[in-house]
């Protein structure tokens, strides 16, 4: 019963300040192996997501590149150089910041939506709970990508490009972010509304009712406190894909030249036919990083599924 | 009762089609350049040629329900429109031009993956915490985190242009004469060998870690602490016992899954020119060709919706639970 997150603290917690459970949760987290790992990969990118240009001075373009072209690695290019002449760790660590900014706002729309969804599914029922979870369901089933790719191209074409910036990325890329917010938030609502659904039986909402909250407030004051568990750790399952999907999206020719992401860099490498030249240090480093950041999410998502739902809670 | 359970899972499979053949529709309404937009550009066209033209292709009538009857009706009889690139090509020519590559490479994809997959699962989630587990759960994990094309671009790097073992691209050598049927087979099976490895390592993680946990949860089950209480052999109770019943989660997964595939298919036909739909995809988006995207998107999601359904219908006829 209590292992189901309601905000009952333990005898003995109660002092302790926010801050400090948080600590002692991060602390719990990468006691285990696999936490561990994942975090400090995911440390480590975000750090290099932070501040490309402090580690590793501006992004090189066309004009500002200065080394060979197509040059596997050499001296004052670690890691060889695309066929601009630009620096290939240059525009890795840069394609850092685009992936994870993008990534991240996807997954804040993704959950945000499928919460929203979940919450209003779960609790109202009826007919209103029907229709949204077959509207899930649709998108469960049908192959997003592809829908993914028609809206992305239909919604850039309509809204047009242009170099307006929101949070530093280029509004050609925020269409990914919208795109992937509309086609993944299923499975997210369909996990929120399982929990709301016991949640609404509990007593203290029943509690609430009596003394007369309405139902806007009940989903506020304790169905949302009572599923950000759930969320943190499908958060970070969405993470990966958003950062997998932006990827695949960048590769098939959506992405941007002018702010290359790591599916972007890959796109370019399999333009200039780098598989077949050889030319190894095109596609291996922006691919390994995102192999690593997928991993560690992967990683993360399972230790904190383990970590938070009760019904795994004690098994391998 | 079983009858009921079968018709509900029509229903829901006909409502899927119905909302994938509405979304397509507003979505031909919402993209960009209809012949009228194009035509009104022009400042010597006359109202009355621009009217006659609005008449020919139905654009006089209102969105619903004279347009969207239509539209609902020709999609029926199978007419999908025109390619805007390939010209006078309807977009059903074009899609079963690069029907047959998927298809071949898919399948065969599927079923080595699910054999692969599902041995290696069962066998790490009956040797748990064995070294087999430990290496092939961590390796399935890496799989599972690499993306289709980045695995495909790795192994054409390696095996074609390293070690010069297979083609690099295509899917039969471009201007090669054959003396024989048999060359022109084996010419194909060389080009196919690597773009089918790269999806059978792409879905082999997958399947093997939802195998795997699923063997894990049967292990605990009591029928199976039964069965090995009255002394049966291990392997007698993992063939007999176990797997049977773990089998039923993973039924579902790879229908599941399907829907997520296709997003690989695309990219990994694209790393080695595989003319499938994939490589179709890539070309329609990169010109723009509306009509062959949305037939490939109506293609590919009927496909999965009735892959679904097979799979919903077989899991009722392997678990008589969910008949209900």
């Amino acid at each position: 019963m209590s292992a189901g997150g309601v905000a009952v603290p333990l005898p003995g917690t109660q002092a302790r300040s926010r801050v400090g459970r948080w600590l002692e949760f991060m602390r719990r987290l990468v006691s285990r192996p696999d936490g561990l790992v994942g975090v400090v990969i995911l440390l480590i990118f975000s750090v290099l997501a932070l501040a490309p240009t402090f580690f590793i001075g501006p992004l090189e373009t066309a004009i500002t590149a200065t080394g060979p072209r197509l040059s596997p690695p050499i001296p004052g290019y670690p890691l060889g150089t695309d066929e601009l002449g630009r620096s290939m760790l240059n525009l890795t660590v840069h394609a850092t910041r685009i992936s994870m900014v993008i990534g991240l706002l996807a997954t804040v729309v993704t959950v945000f939506v499928g919460v929203f969804i979940g919450i209003v599914s779960g609790f109202v029922g009826g007919r209103t709970d029907a229709v949204l979870m077959r509207i899930a369901d649709f998108f469960l089933v049908i192959p997003t990508f592809v829908l993914a790719i028609i809206l992305t191209s239909i919604i850039r074409d309509a809204v047009g490009g242009g170099t307006t910036e929101v949070f530093g990325i280029r509004l050609s890329l925020l269409t990914i972010v919208i795109v992937i917010g509309i086609t993944s938030w299923s499975s997210t609502a369909r996990i929120i509304r399982s929990q709301t659904l016991s949640l609404k039986e509990r007593a203290f909402v029943d509690r609430s009712r009596v003394v007369g909250a309405g139902g806007g407030y009940i989903m506020r004051v304790h169905v949302l406190p009572n599923v950000v568990n759930l969320i943190v750790a499908n958060a970070v399952l969405v993470f990966a894909g958003a950062v997998l999907t932006e990827t695949t999206l960048s590769f098939v020719g959506l992405g941007d030249p002018f702010q290359p992401s790591w599916g972007q860099l890959l796109d370019a490498a399999r333009q200039v036919g780098a598989p077949g030249l050889g030319a190894w240090w095109y596609f291996v480093p922006p691919g390994l990083c995102i192999v690593l950041v997928v991993f560690a999410f992967t990683l993360v998502g399972g230790a904190l599924d383990d970590m938070l739902n009760p019904k795994r809670r004690g098994r391998r | 009762m079983a009858s009921n359970f079968l018709l509900r899972r029509i229903a829901v499979a006909i409502f899927t089609i119905a909302m994938i053949v509405v979304i397509n529709f507003v979505m031909f309404r919402a993209m960009p350049g209809s012949p009228e937009r194009i035509l009104g550009r022009n400042p010597h066209v006359t109202p009355e040629l621009l009217a006659a033209t609005r008449e020919r292709w139905g654009l006089d009538k209102p969105i619903f329900p004279d347009q969207f009857v239509r539209y609902i009706a020709s999609t029926a009889q199978g007419d999908l429109g025109y390619s805007y690139v390939t010209r006078g090509a309807t977009v059903v020519e074009v899609l079963s031009a690069h029907f047959w590559p998927t298809i071949i490479l898919f399948g065969i994809a599927e079923v080595l993956a699910v054999v692969i997959g599902l041995a290696l699962g069962a066998y790490s989630g009956w040797k748990r915490g064995g070294p087999i587990d430990y290496i092939g759960n961590g390796l399935s994990l890496l799989l599972y985190s690499t993306p289709y094309f980045l695995l495909g671009m790795a192994i054409l790097l390696l095996f074609a242009t390293g070690l010069g073992w297979f083609p690099t691209y295509g899917m039969l050598t471009i201007g090669q004469v054959y003396a024989s049927p048999i060359d022109r087979f084996v010419d194909f099976l060389s080009h196919l060998a690597l773009p089918l490895a790269t999806v059978t390592l792409g879905l082999v993680g997958q399947y093997a870690i939802v195998m795997r946990s699923s063997v894990v949860e049967t292990m605990s089950e009591d029928y199976v602490t039964t069965a090995k209480s009255m002394g049966l052999r291990d392997t007698r109770v993992l063939r007999a016992h176990a797997l049977p019943n773990a089998m039923l989660p993973t039924v579902t997964l790879v229908a599941i899954n399907l829907g997520y595939v296709v997003a690989g298919a695309i990219t990994v036909e694209i790393v080695f020119n595989w003319p499938g739909l994939g490589t179709l995809t890539v070309d329609a988006l990169t010109a723009r060709d509306y009509p062959v995207l949305q037939g490939i998107f109506l293609l590919l999601s009927v496909s999965v919706v009735g892959f679904n359904l097979g799979a919903d219908l077989l899991y009722g006829a392997l678990d008589p639970r969910v008949r209900t």
